[in-house]
């Protein structure tokens, strides 16, 4: 049985469709990771089965528990960390913290201890003392994190946990998430950073328009990408027919424009590829500056399956 | 600083003004009981405002996340904003009463019901107007001040309805103040032939309490709903 499991589910804001007849799941005590650009649907998502929002139609569920229905039952298993930290702007960190845990259910007994090793293992130990209006943006989104790790609740829901977080600070965000998990919760993380998404899924969604596109472990998501190589190539001055001509060499699946007379080619057997494509540019007399062979990425596979660029992707609500 | 400004207005304003009018036995206790209902008014729609800007701001949606019910966490939220509104007016009120010469259990309790009831209707008016704030923050703020202007002047917070030129008079009667500060003024005292008819008054302070709180609450969720999010 799933942990968390949507049915056709569809959410409505007025007469934007944010998620259009969702169906997805998430298996217990996975690192699911939902990944898509802004206005994909992944915060409504995140929203309703936090029971904050309600469905237009279809069915959520979550620990079996239908968030329509059940919602207070809902809550009491989850805790989520939102994209946005808002918190109580006149109030220090372990007030924040300790509001959160007598909430939650945290024991008393436990509650003061549990504020400081959580405080001092998210690096806000030295803020403790600052209100919350006067904490920068990312250690406000480490305060919003720390809220979770105080309440340890059995499905965790992180909405682009480390944005506006410094690097350092996001590896500790993400050691921590998967303590998390090691320690037996079940977690579904809204992002559209790609290393975020490749450090911390077990499995990743793919939502575009409120439609999951696709679902699996990234290396099988990465295996379906037709050649298994990415090649980057630059070259020192433009050529109107380079793009229509690189497509053309045995061994091209693809070919995309990745910025002034740069190219992305997605391609088989590399190896073999890029003398081709060296002799190529050498015959059309262009220089070629750079070129790098890589696997794809989690961007390689947003474009695989939906057409466009994971950050060159407009919002739609 | 409510206090301050409550003590110096009185001090002030209120003993300078009460020299100058005539027809109202002693003016300054009737300008105390106006003053108090005004800080209500002042109280109950910073509430309402603060609610909407948490919920247009992110907060209400964390709060909504917690495991409590709804209704719990409604409540809570109304028995903070009748705390608040109850310590900020007993110092202003314990004073008025003092100086009216009216000082006892019974009278104080009335004035606080009445007060609360105020409350929580000019509370439930700034959550009703709350849909305007998810379109513009700022043209809420421009509307809801400019709201509270017109109920507060429209009243018969510092003056008695007969004593109004026709025209305010009968803007007064649309103002949810002209029947609180009535009403307030009746349990403290003062002559009823300056006042309107009590039940009349207590009728429409619980018509717009309940249905303002109601179509607030109603309006408000609706809302949250329909937030366009990520």
């Amino acid at each position: 049985m799933p942990a968390v499991e949507t049915k056709d589910l569809v959410k409505k804001y007025g007469k934007t469709t944010a998620l259009e007849g969702l169906d997805f799941t998430v298996n217990e005590k996975e690192i699911m990771v939902l990944l898509g650009p802004n206005g994909s649907g992944k915060t409504t998502l995140l929203l309703i089965l936090a029971t904050v929002l309600k469905p237009t139609s279809g069915l959520a569920k979550v620990m079996n528990l239908d968030v329509v229905t059940q919602p207070t039952k809902v809550r009491q298993i989850l805790g989520i960390s939102f994209q946005e930290a808002r918190g109580f702007w006149r109030h220090k960190p372990p007030e924040i913290l300790r509001f959160h845990a007598t909430i939650c259910g945290v024991p008393k007994s436990k509650r003061e201890s549990l504020i400081e090793e959580v405080l001092k293992d998210i690096e806000l130990w030295d803020a403790r003392k600052k209100l919350f209006m006067h904490l920068s943006g990312g250690q406000a989104k480490r305060l919003e994190v720390a809220k979770i790790l105080i309440q340890r609740p059995p499905f965790a829901i992180f909405d682009e946990p480390s944005s506006q977080v410094d690097l350092r600070g996001k590896r500790t965000i993400w050691e921590h998430i998967q303590k998390l998990r090691e320690e037996g919760s079940t977690i579904l993380i809204a992002t559209n950073e790609v290393r975020e998404a490749e450090y911390l899924a077990d499995r990743v969604t793919v939502l575009d328009q409120g439609k999951n596109i696709v679902s699996d472990t990234v290396r099988s998501l990465k295996d379906k990408i037709a050649g298994g190589d990415v090649v980057e190539l630059q070259v020192e001055a433009s050529d109107t027919d380079l793009l229509e001509s690189l497509e053309k060499l045995a061994g091209t699946v693809k070919v995309a424009t990745a910025g002034e007379n740069q190219f992305r080619a997605y391609v088989s057997m590399a190896e073999s590829w890029v003398p081709k494509m060296t002799d190529l540019c050498y015959k059309k007399n262009l220089r070629v500056v750079s070129v790098r062979v890589t696997e794809p990425s989690l961007d390689d596979v947003f474009l695989h399956f939906t057409g466009r660029a994971l950050e060159a992707t407009p919002s739609v609500g | 600083m409510e206090w301050l400004l409550f003590g110096l207005q009185l001090a002030v304003y209120g003993s300078l003004i009460s020299t100058l009018v005539t027809g109202i036995t002693d003016y300054l206790q009737f300008y105390a009981v106006g003053f108090v209902v005004m800080m209500t008014f002042d109280i109950g729609s910073h509430t309402g405002r603060h609610f909407v800007e948490h919920a247009h701001e992110g907060r209400l949606p964390y709060l909504l996340s917690l495991p409590i019910p709804r209704r719990t966490l409604f409540l809570a939220i109304t028995l903070q904003g009748g705390v608040e509104l109850a310590l900020l007016l007993s110092v202003p009120l314990f004073v008025t009463l003092l100086l009216i010469g009216n000082l006892t259990a019974i009278s104080a309790a009335a004035a606080l019901a009445t007060l609360f009831w105020l409350g929580f209707g000019v509370a439930g008016l700034m959550l009703a107007l709350s849909f305007i704030a998810f379109r513009s923050a700022d043209v809420y703020a421009a509307i809801t001040a400019a709201v509270s202007a017109l109920i507060i002047r429209f009243s018969t917070v510092l003056y008695p309805l007969i004593f109004l030129p026709p025209q305010y008079a009968g803007a007064a009667l649309l103002s949810p103040l002209t029947y609180g500060a009535d009403l307030v003024r009746l349990f403290l005292g003062f002559d009823p032939s300056l006042l309107l008819d009590p039940l009349f008054a207590a009728a429409i302070l619980t018509a717009l309490a309940v249905s303002t709180l109601g179509l607030g609450t109603v309006l408000l969720q609706r809302l949250v709903e329909g937030v366009k999010s990520g």
